[in-house]
Parts: structure tokens; sequence; C-alpha cells
């Protein structure tokens, strides 16, 4: 059995004994079988000695026996590692950051507290999955969507904790942005809740969430510091309809303008759904992986000798047809000077969705989970194998067409030098409000030796985005520490904050340690080795 | 529960279904609950075999997990016989495991295409006590 680093094999057998006690033996599990199962099977450390390994697994069943669980561990100085329902693949899955935790598996904890219909909020525990939130919405006739990730199998409190994202409405998309309070069991194993939450008899919990005094939901956000126990969303009401349309131009210099009025129109809600930027001319062979932007005249006869055009603004709209075909019209009006623009219009969708609509659109896109995506990645346009499997990286670049430029160029340049395969290259999405997100899937392997390359040629990139001025908004446990290296301004001084938080409320470093860097005193020079 | 003689019978005449032998499917074992066939690698085939229920689909697991193994997967029992791609394999297996039930069996039936992805055969069967039967 492997114990936590630093315990003995006898204190830790009596841990897991008193865990048992708590949850019940059958959910405790320290069998070779059962750990497997919490491995990250798109882990760069795979099957080598540094990999992320859990020394056990406990799966409580509600908020009373997590407060158990959590004062055994803090009793004992038991390193424990809570997950929803470790999903979230290619960003760690179910894995611990320090090798020897005990993961604490919250999968039981699947109940939909509430969906009220007028408030348009939901409240529910970490276990609770969007396929699971998405029946419950059918089973009930709710008016309500949920917005999902692509593939949608993962937890709603996890997939926001980690500040995950989807392709609906701007305020629903970035799940972070949807969160309206939060219950969470802290290191000491008292219960806490944050904004109206924490005002006893409150009917405002899942209505104004920044409450009274210092708004304390970001301490959870990709954080070390509470067992998330219930979560509040707000939802989007079902919009009547669904629009898309695109614009393209066709002169390299344009990009600028576009990006700019891109802005404009979707900060002014002129659009409420999720716009993009895109190069058909640079995506002919495959549209998921945007080539080197070349030099102006290169790129415009380019465009010039294949018809396809230099960039496309694409555009979503959701809401009464009257209202979205006039909004459409509208973006189409403030693009009409750009020179040979060209108009395409797209799906236009009447909500609820049909039977035949529903076979023919992209899910996520209508707040419909789905796990398409593992079989369209595998026969997709790359040699994806999902047994395999990816990394995300995922930097925060400009919102404009120079941040674009710049960072498509830096990083197809130094991928190509460091020999670093991608799978996709898409350098603005736009899941989150305001912000560009430059994303690069990053296949991943079962032989240590391709890993470590790949190791060594992801830290080069994140210290090379670094002294750019990106930085990444997510990443897998094995580059924890250096992303938040990153992130240096005043000697350091958020990694510095987050540590005196983490000493001041975990101070026997129980709770999730190095997660996005933040390690415990007793591990904070090693970093957990 | 699927006894381990089924899991062995599944394991032999599963090659023969995926090479399109309707004849082998009539000698599938009868401890499944269910076969999940994957119409990238196996022919169209009854939708059912002695009362046992043939689920057909083609790569994209979502539908078959959501009208059916999950609703399944919440009660105990459920022995889920299979001939997939391994791409569909693994992600049946990750939902699997969720739900205290795990792959007990598995054989590779061809070459991994230029992807990596192959026809595999399989059985996943409730492990947990919360689940089994």
């Amino acid at each position: 059995m492997t114990t936590p680093p630093g315990m003995t094999d006898a204190d830790f057998a009596d841990g897991l004994g008193a865990m048992r006690s708590a949850v019940g033996a059958d959910w405790v599990f320290d069998q070779p079988a059962d750990l497997n199962t919490y491995r990250d099977f798109y882990s760069v450390l795979w099957g080598e000695p540094e990999e992320k390994r859990a020394s056990a697994a406990v799966a409580p069943a509600n908020v009373e026996e997590v407060q158990q669980v959590v004062r055994i561990a803090n009793e004992r100085q038991i390193p424990i590692y809570p997950i929803s329902t470790g999903r979230n693949l290619g960003y760690g899955g179910s894995a611990p950051v320090l090798s020897g935790s005990v993961v604490l598996d919250l999968k039981r904890m699947n109940r939909i507290l509430e969906v009220n219909e007028s408030n348009c909020s939901c409240l529910v525990e970490p276990g609770v999955s969007y396929f699971d939130m998405y029946r419950h919405l059918q089973e009930t006739g709710s008016k309500l969507w949920i917005d999902c990730p692509d593939p949608g199998w993962g937890s709603l409190v996890g997939n926001a904790l980690d500040s995950g994202g989807g392709y609906t409405a701007a305020g629903y998309r970035g799940h972070w942005e949807a969160v309206c309070g939060i219950e969470s069991v802290m290191a000491d194993g008292e219960v806490l809740r944050t904004g109206m939450g924490a005002l006893p008899g409150s009917e405002t919990w899942q209505q104004y969430r920044m409450g009274l005094g210092p708004c304390l939901d970001g301490l959870f956000r990709q954080s070390s510091l509470g067992v998330v126990t219930k979560m509040g969303f707000y939802m989007f009401p079902q919009p009547e309809a669904y629009l898309t349309g695109s614009i393209d131009v066709f002169r390299y210099e344009d990009l600028e303008e576009l990006v700019d009025l891109l802005n404009e129109l979707e900060y002014g809600n002129l659009f409420n759904g999720m716009p993009g930027i895109g190069s058909p001319v640079l995506s002919q062979d495959n549209p998921i992986a945007m080539t080197m932007i070349p030099p102006a005249d290169e790129m415009n006869r380019m465009v010039q000798e294949t018809g396809l055009a230099a960039w496309r603004a694409s555009f979503t709209f959701y809401g009464p047809e009257k209202v979205i075909r006039a909004q459409w019209e509208h973006v189409k009006e403030r693009h009409a000077h750009f020179q040979g623009v060209k108009f395409n219009e797209g799906d236009f969708i009447t909500l609820p969705l049909s039977a035949e609509d529903m076979e023919r659109i992209a899910k996520p896109r209508f707040g419909v989970p789905s796990l398409e995506i593992f079989f369209v990645g595998s026969r997709g346009f790359g040699n994806f194998n999902p047994s395999d499997g990816h990394i995300w990286f995922s930097a925060v670049i400009p919102r404009s067409g120079k941040g674009i430029i710049e960072a498509n160029r830096v990083m197809r340049r130094e991928c190509e030098r460091l020999g670093l395969d991608l799978f996709m290259f898409a350098p603005a999405v736009t899941c989150w409000t305001r912000s560009f997100v430059l994303f690069a899937a990053v296949p991943v392997y079962k032989d240590p030796a391709k890993n470590q390359h790949l190791r060594e040629s992801v830290r080069e990139i994140i210290d090379i985005c670094a002294q750019h001025g990106w930085g990444e908004y997510r990443c897998p446990p094995a580059f924890m520490d250096d992303v938040m290296d990153a992130y240096s301004f005043g000697d350091h001084k958020l990694r510095r904050v987050n540590e005196q938080i983490k000493d001041a409320l975990d101070p026997n470093g129980i709770l999730s340690a190095g997660r996005y860097g933040v390690w415990p005193k007793h591990l904070r020079d090693g970093r957990g080795a | 529960m699927i006894s381990r003689r089924d899991v062995i019978k599944w394991g032999a005449v599963a090659p023969a279904i995926a090479a399109g032998s309707q004849a082998a499917f009539a000698q599938a074992p009868q401890g499944l609950d269910a076969f999940m066939l994957d119409t990238r690698y196996v022919d169209s085939l009854p939708t059912e075999h002695a009362g046992i229920p043939a689920i057909c689909f083609a790569g994209d697991v979502t539908k078959p997990w959501f009208d059916t193994l999950d609703p399944a997967w919440r009660q105990r029992g459920y022995v889920l016989g299979g001939i997939t791609g391994s791409d569909a394999l693994f992600v049946l297996q990750s939902l699997a495991q969720q739900q205290g039930r795990r792959v007990v069996s598995q054989t590779q039936l061809g070459e991994k295409d230029e992807r990596g992805v192959y026809p595999v055969s399989w059985v996943i069967a409730p492990v947990h006590p919360s689940v089994t039967a």
C-alpha cells in the first residue's frame, strides 16, 4: 500500500480505519484495481515513478461525512484531494497533485437540490454531472438550459471550480462566471457558506452573489482551501430561437479592425452568443488547427490564389426571432465597409430543438451534453488516439488582432522548433468574458521518453509565453508550479499571499496540496517532491 | 452476475460476430444483459438475441449511454458485452468506473488504424457491492 509522504503505514492504516467508520467500509478504496481508476489517464508522467498517484480514495455520501473525513485527516495530517467526478481529462483527471494523497471522491453527493424556474438558477452537489442536470431538466419539463463543456460528462461544480467553459450565451459559458453561492467544508471541518448563504433564512443565495464584505467565492476557484459541497448557478432561460452568421474579409490588414468591431458589438450587447475569429485560408488542411500567420503580402497572395477569406468573424445570437434577425442585420451593416466583405448566414433554429435538429446540431451550443467529441477526435483531423490522450495548453492573450497574430506566430514557431506536436490550435477561444484564450491540444503518450520531451517543451513554452505577458488560465498538475511561477509580479506576491491564506485556513496543509502551485508550509521548499 | 464461463464464451464468439457471422451472434452467452455493437466494426445484426437486446451505435456512445446504460447502471446488476472501437470503450470504461463497474475482460480483435483505434470485445460488469446483483 502506498502511504502519504511522511506517514507510517500504521498511522495511515489507522486513519483509513477511522474514515471507514465515517463513510462505511465499502466506500474506502485502497486496492490497486480501485486506485487504478483514480489515475490521470492523460498524464504526462504515465508509468513513471513521478506519476501522481493516490494512496487511497474515500467517497462520502453527504456533508456530514465530508466533515468527518476532513476532521480525521486534519487530526492525523493526512493529505486529501477532493474531486467531483474527476473527468477533466487534459487537466489532471482524478489524480491528486501530491502523490500519496487520499482522493476525496464526491461522486455520491449527486443531488440536484433545487432548480428554480422563476429565478433561473440551481443549487447542486458536486457529484451532479451535466448529463444528470440535463436529464433532470428534460424530465421536469424545465424551460432552463445549462451551459456544458464538451465533452459533457463532468461535474457542474468541478468544471466551474476549474474555470471550465462552454458554448452558449455570455454570462453562462464561462462557468465560474455563472456561479452564485458556495458551501464549503473548511480544513477544520466547519462549514462556510458564501454570499447570501451566510444569512440564515435568506432566499437570495442564488440571486445576489457578493453578500457582505470581501467576496470569498474566489477562495475556492482552482484552490486548496476547502471541499466545496454545494454550489449555486445562474441558468439560461431557453431562448425562442438561435441564429448564426459569419463575416469574411479578405485582407491581412483587416484583422485589427475586425476584432475591435467584434469587441464593441459584444460589449455593447449587440449579440450574446459565443463569437469566433478564424482564418479560412490558414485552416484549409485542418479546420481545427490554424497554421502560422505569414507576412501580409504572402497571406494576401494566398487569399487571391485560393479565393478563401483571410479572416472570418462568426457570431451567434440567442433570443426572439425578430430581435436576433435585427441584431444580425446590424452586425452586417457595421461590417459593410470592409473591401470585398462577404456575409454568410448560418443556422436559424427555433427552440426547443426538434428531433431532426437534435441530430444535426452542435449539441453544446444548445446546452445539450455530448460525448461525441471522443468519436470525432478519434476519426478527426489528426492522429489523435484517446487512449493516449492529450493535454491542453491554454494561455490568455490580448483580445486584439495584434494579439492573435503575435501569439499565433510565437506559438507556431516555438512549437516547431521544439518538435512539439499539436493536433488542435486555436488562438482566439472566447468562452470567457472579454478574453481570448489561445488553445493548443498537445498529444501525450504512454512512452516516457516522448513524455519527457513533451514536459520539457511545454515548460519552455510556458516560459516563452510568460515573457510575452501570456499566462495560462488552467493547466495539468505537472505544470502548475511552472505556471504559478510565471505570475511573478511583485516578487511572486500572488503566490506568497496565497500561501499566507493557505497557512491561515489550512495550517496542517491537508487540502489539495500543491494545487495551482500553492503548497502547504511543510512541503513548500520541495514542492511535494 | 455473469459467470467466468459466460465471459470466456463471449470472448470466444466475439471475433466471429465482428467478422459478420450472424450464426456466432446466436451462440452468444446468456449471462449478458445487453450487447453493445459498434457498427464501424460489426455489420448489422438482429436487435436482440434470445431476449437480450443489442444496442447498435456508430462510434459516438452519447445516445446509448444516456438512453440505456446510465439508467441501467443506476440499478444493481447489468452485465454488458460489447464489440466496439477502443475509443468507444475508453469512454464507456470511464463512465462505468463512476458507477461501480469495471471492464472484466477485453480482447483486441484487429489491428490499430492510423489513429491508433482498434476493434475490441469486452465485458463490463458490476464490481462494487452497491451495484452487484
